[in-house]
Formats: C-alpha cells, structure tokens, sequence
C-alpha cells in the first residue's frame, strides 16, 4: 500500500567536502560495505516504507548515481505505479555558494508541485541509517506539526559528525533552532537532514527562502522560521552514521566491522537493495588468511586481511597485508605490500609502494584508477 | 542476431533421481551450484551472452518451483521489449486430451504451436541440466556454413569413459556418419552434449511424423537423428572444448563444486565478458570473523563464517559457527553449521542445520555424504 508522501532524496550541500573521495563523484555514490553504495540507504528506506514516487535531486557529478540507480527497479518499486526520477540542477560546481538544494528545487518546482501526494518526506543520500518513515509520517500527521525533523541523539559529537547540524529543543520536542556541530559538546542531538512536511509547507518554504536570499538552505529557512512555524523533533533509533567527512566515512565503515552492529541495520524484513553486478563468489586461496572483515563477491584473496571492509572484484595477491584499511572494487593488491589504516579508492594499483600506512585518526587515501 | 532468426528450447523437465533428497522437491535443473548460482543458470545467461532473444523452457517434474524461477526473465537480461523466457508445461490442448511429455522430441512436438507463433529459421535444443558456458552464436554460424541439416554439439571424452555417453562418429571433416548411444566398443570420443541445432523447417516435418509412430519413443538421440542419419541428411558435430559437466550424482555435483577451487578450472565464472546471471539477493557482504580460518574456499554474499572453513563451497546465507569446521564440503544456501560441529566430505542441503558439537561425515569416506534433513546437537 503506498503512502500519502512522496520521496526526496537531497545531496550534501556545498559546504561539505570528503577528501579525496569526493573528487569523484557525490556521497551517494560513495562504496559502502564492500557492495552497496550510500544511496542504497535512503531509497531503499523509502521503498520498504512503500513510498512508490522518488525524485533523486544530483548537484554534481551525477554519472555514477546515474548509472547505479537506472531504472530503479532493484529497488523494489512497482515499474508502473511508482518512479524514480533523477533532477538535476543547472550549476554543477560544487563549491559554488548558489548551488543550494533550494536551487535545485526551485528550478524542479513545477514537478514537484504536480506530485498527487499530500506530504514530503525528504532524506539525505549521504547519511546511513534505517527507518521506516511511515512511522515519521504517522508522527508527524498526529502531532499537527508544520515541519518533523529526525534526529538523532550521540555522544561522540567532539570527533565526528562535524559538518552535521544539531537542534535544541524544548521539553516538548519542538524545535528551537539549528546549530551547526561544532564539536564543543560530546552529547548532541544531530540532525539526520530528514524532512516530514506536506507539500504546501514545502513548496512555501522553497519560496520564502528564494525571496530571502538566494544563496539559502533549506536548513537555513528552517532555522529562521522556527519562531512562526510548529517544528517538532523525531528521534531515531537504531545505528547512525553520517558520512560527510572521510574521518566520518572511515569510522563508519570500521565500526561496522562489529558484527552485531551490522546485522541491526541489515534485517531480512529491512533489505537494503542495490544494483547487483553479477560478480561470482570470492575465492579464497591456500595462502589466505581473512579474519574481522567484509569482503565483496568477485575477488580473489591469497595474502592477508584483518578489520578491513573489500570491494567487489579486488585481488590481494600472495604476501600482501591488508589491515584497517577499505579496498574498494577491481583495485589489485600486489604481492608483499602492507596497508595499514587506509582507503584505496577504485581500479587502484598498488606494486611499487610497499609500504602504505595512515593514522586510525586520519587514513590515507590512494586516488582512484591510480598506480603506485 | 536478427530477430527470432534462432529460438532456444531448454529441455527441464527431468528428475535427477540420483541426485537423490536434493530433487524431491525441484527438478534437476533447479539444483544449486557454485555458491549462488542454479543449474539452468548456465544455459540461460548463454543464450543471453549469445544474442538468443526467446527461450522455452520445458518442465514437467517437479516444477513449481522451477517455474517461478525462470518466469522472472530480467535475471538473465532476457526482459527487452522483443524477448522472454516462456515456461512450456504439458497442457489440455482443444483437438486432444492432456499428455505428459513422453520424450525430449515429444516435448517439443506439443510445442510447434508456440515455435510457429516466432517462425525461427533455426532452433536450438539445450539441456538444463549442463554446466558449460558455450556461445551458441559461434555453432549456427558453423552450421550455416556447413549447410547442415542438424548440429549436435559434442565434447572429447576419456576414451574409456565414452561408452557411458551418446558418441558421435564423424568422417574426419565434421560429417557425422554414425551415432552410438552408450556403445560397448565406441569407435570415437565425441559424446553428444544434448544440444541441437536444427532448420525448424525440416525438424517440424520430421516431428510431426514421429508424433504418428506409435512405436516411437518420441526421444532426439533415440528416434530423431537415427531417422535423419538414415535418410542420409547432413548432421554435422560442433567440437566445444571448454568446460561441460553433467551432474547427474551426489558425487559428480560435489566434485564440479569443488572444480571451482581449482586454480587451472577452466569455467571461470570471474569473466566480465561472459557472465553467469542468477537470483539477485540482498544481503550484506560475505563476512569473515575474527576468530575465523579460510582456506581453499567459495564464499557468496551472506555467508558468515566465524569458525574453520578449508576447501568447501559455501552459498548465500550459509553460517559457519565459532568453532565448527566445515572440510571438503559443500554447503546449500541457509545452512547453518552450529558451534564446535564438524562437517566433512559433505554435501549439506538447503536450509538444513548441524547442531552444536555434533560430527557429520568421514574423511575417508568413498562417497561424499547427502545431509538433507536437520542433525541434532551432539553431546560430547
């Protein structure tokens, strides 16, 4: 049964830059867990929420989210009731101040006033976590709110979650203001960007906040109205990570490792869906020694691995060492090289180097299809 | 390939008895293999890597499930506008009663109607119980320029196995003069693979008189091509040198699954130029524990091994409890190794779980062990 919401699923605004990563392509296009990619997250969120209509709003760089998402339909969505659509913005520079998400709406916003249903939910495609936003929508219809916000109470706010935002609340919930994280606090409760509001409310927020200013946020007009309009907090529970630093996206990643962890975000009436690529299974040779890791289907392991998250198709050759380090899909290992705490980005070639070491507080990166 | 130029009929209706518990419920080709795949994935991702649009698929025994699976024809990439995966059951027909398929000819003599409605040039018969990855694009071009009226794709054999297949004898120039079924004293090593090519024109004639012969067995290799040899037609044989096996036994599905741990196999799955296409499941990635040993081993998506895992095949969703050990086996999807159990030259069903500390299998066993139903936890 689909529900009264349709989905949006936002980009990380143009204040937010992953090292290295980033270069290539949007977070929601960034490899997570060896065989998803982090907009598998949201939408997948949304479909198992039966919310049937997306729209997937790419500021830059849309290639790669292009390709993976295609038709849409591994994710679950019936191919004539439901749509994903792809928007996309005219400014493509992501450093760009005027390349906001109000701006992508603004010049969608006739699509987005044509949608049949009554509410928003809008998610974003940089942040892991699961929820079932009927549960948010509920919430929100019953509790008369302009705008739901969902959040989600840390303790680990000093390190992480730096270019997150948080909300200070009253004792009822509703929301007094948005601060940005600037990490003076261990407890926050930080802002997941997830918007319940119906569509009026939201296509007259776009519109105050274009009349503003036009370089505005859809967070930004959210905090300036949080004196007139009803904003109430939600929080979520359940594991939460938001991967808008590569400190960030490599504690995430890591913390994951944890078994338990893991299995409470992945559960069989939860599936998060992605485009399957057909890869056979991993094969695992006489040398090999894996403990405490993940590791994708097409690879072909000989040397070592421990803690370490492995792409698709990634071969470690005979001698190679790999430990707290992310191996993205097709890089190849070579014979006798050690990478201790590291991110090794697609199609990399490592056989020169062999000696590649990071700090667990700050990994070292290797660049995509790059030969060391 | 031009459109409907060449349709493929997948014969899928057998049992597989001695395959034993694993084909009580589905039928042969349903059977998994290779750690996330199922039989009959085999032929179908090959017609699709070869350019085959439209694909019959013949089942009779067992074939609930085997219908369902195959009727979802976006697995294999074969849902474009123009092309389909069509399950074929015997069925009621209006000018006479219902008949089960009494043969591999007669399977598609009760299907002319549905050839007719592509009206292929050519049609190609495969089996959906092989393991082989073959481009049947590369066979009708030899049959094209042989001019033949048939080809039947064969495989070099040990010579002192041959008298356990079908065995082509050939001229020296590819002319098939001769066709043996299981011969004593066989005079070559080409055994015939079960896959036809054949100009419908002629086939169809040729199915419409055998249907008449009451004292026919209705069968491709028993009446079929006998018939054509004899009316001096020209059959040809289409050499293929790459990997094939029939699993027909506990022991030969055991052995093709262990083929894969093999660094010289030849069916390498990994070519992204030929894929193998399946089920898409969502699951998390393989994960391997911190106490855990792998070795010479297979391991899909889903699998979590937290114990000893040396020269097995593990498929999607199979656990591997801290302190089991799973050696020489082979482990279906859902199978769950409980702690400090031990399974070895096995082969364990689907969905069937070892309890703890319990011992299943020898490793010195001749055979390799079916294990299809649950194993209670041991004591010691």
């Amino acid at each position: 049964m689909a529900v009264k919401a349709f989905g949006i699923v936002s980009s990380a605004d143009n204040g937010t830059h992953v090292e290295g990563l980033h270069d290539y392509r949007p977070i929601g296009s960034f490899s997570f867990l060896g065989r998803f990619r982090v907009i598998d997250f949201p939408i997948s969120n949304m479909s198992n929420s039966d919310i049937n209509r997306i729209q997937v709003y790419l500021r830059s760089r849309p290639r790669s989210i292009a390709e993976h998402i295609g038709s849409g339909r591994h994710y679950n969505i019936n191919s004539k009731r439901g749509k994903i659509q792809l928007l996309f913005s005219h400014d493509t520079d992501t450093r760009s101040l005027y390349n906001t998400d109000i701006c992508t709406y603004m010049e969608n916003l006739d699509i987005i006033e044509r949608m049949h249903q009554d509410y928003v939910i809008i998610a974003p495609s940089y942040m892991v976590y699961k929820q079932d936003y009927r549960q948010l929508l509920d919430s929100h219809v019953a509790s008369g709110a302009d705008v739901t916000l969902l959040y989600h109470k840390v303790d680990n706010a000093k390190e992480y979650f730096q270019s997150c935002y948080s909300l200070n609340m009253n004792k009822q919930k509703g929301v007094s203001s948005l601060e940005k994280n600037l990490g003076t606090a261990k407890e926050k409760n930080i802002f997941m960007d997830t918007y319940c509001m119906s569509k009026e409310v939201f296509i007259s927020l776009i519109n105050d906040a274009r009349k503003l200013s036009s370089v505005y946020t859809l967070k930004d007009i959210i905090n300036i109205k949080c004196k007139d309009l009803d904003i109430r907090a939600y929080q979520h529970k359940g594991y939460f990570a938001s991967l808008t630093s590569l400190k960030d996206y490599y504690h995430a990643s890591l913390e994951l490792l944890d078994y338990n962890l893991a299995s409470d975000l992945f559960q069989t009436d939860w599936p998060i869906y992605t485009r399957t690529t057909d890869s056979c299974p991993t094969k695992y040779l006489e040398s090999s020694k894996v403990t405490g890791s993940f590791v994708s289907n097409g690879c072909i392991i000989e040397g070592s691995i421990d803690n370490s998250v492995i792409g698709r198709s990634v071969e470690i050759k005979k001698g190679a060492t790999i430990k707290n380090s992310i191996i993205m899909a097709y890089a190849v290992i070579e014979e006798g090289v050690h990478i201790e705490n590291a991110i090794v980005d697609k199609w990399a070639h490592v056989i020169h180097v062999k000696d590649i070491r990071g700090d667990a507080d700050h990994p070292q990166y290797i660049k995509r299809r790059d030969t060391l | 390939m031009a459109q409907n130029e060449m349709l493929a009929m997948i014969l899928a209706g057998g049992r597989g008895s001695r395959l034993r518990d694993l084909t009580t419920k589905v039928a042969k080709p349903a059977v998994f293999y290779g750690g996330k795949y199922r039989i009959i994935d085999f032929p179908l991702s090959n017609c699709a890597n070869s350019g085959i649009d439209t694909v019959g698929v013949l089942t009779q025994y067992e074939s609930v499930l085997l219908n369902s699976y195959v009727a979802q024809d976006g697995r294999w990439g074969l849902d474009s506008k123009d092309s389909g995966v069509y399950v074929l059951t015997p069925r009621e027909k209006a000018d006479e009663g219902l008949d089960v398929y009494r043969g591999t000819a007669d399977a598609i003599s009760q299907n002319i109607d549905f050839i007719d409605a592509y009206n292929p040039e050519y049609l190609l018969i495969l089996s959906g119980d092989h393991i082989y990855k073959m481009n049947y694009a590369k066979m009708l071009s030899y049959h094209k320029e042989m001019g033949a009226d048939a080809t039947i794709a064969v495989r070099g054999v040990p010579m002192k196995e041959a008298s356990r297949f079908g065995i082509m004898n050939t001229d020296g120039k590819g002319k098939i003069v001769e066709f043996e079924e299981k011969p004593a004293k066989p005079k070559s090593n080409l055994a015939s693979m079960g896959i036809y090519i054949f100009s419908w024109k002629l086939l169809r004639k040729m199915l419409v008189d055998d249907m008449k012969k009451a004292d026919s067995d209705h069968d491709f290799g028993k009446d079929i091509i006998p018939k054509m040899l004899s009316e001096g037609r020209s059959l040809y044989a289409y050499e293929f040198s790459g990997y094939w096996k029939d699993v027909g036994t506990i022991d030969s599905l055991w052995e093709a699954n262990m083929d894969l741990l093999d660094n010289k196999n030849e069916l390498n799955l990994n070519d992204s130029s030929w894929l193998i296409y399946t089920e898409d499941v969502s699951t998390l990635p393989q994960y391997i524990g911190k106490d855990a040993k792998v070795k010479r081993a297979y391991i899909t998506q889903g699998v979590r091994v937290e114990g000893t895992v040396t020269n097995s095949v593990l498929f999607t969703g199979a656990v591997v409890e801290k302190g089991a050990r799973v050696t020489d086996s082979v482990l279906m999807p859902g199978v769950v190794v409980e702690e400090g159990a031990s399974v070895t030259r096995a082969l364990v069903a689907e969905n069937v779980h070892i309890g703890k500390k319990s011992k299943v299998g020898r490793k010195d066993s001749e055979e390799i062990l079916l294990v299809a139903k649950n194993v209670k936890g041991g004591t010691k």
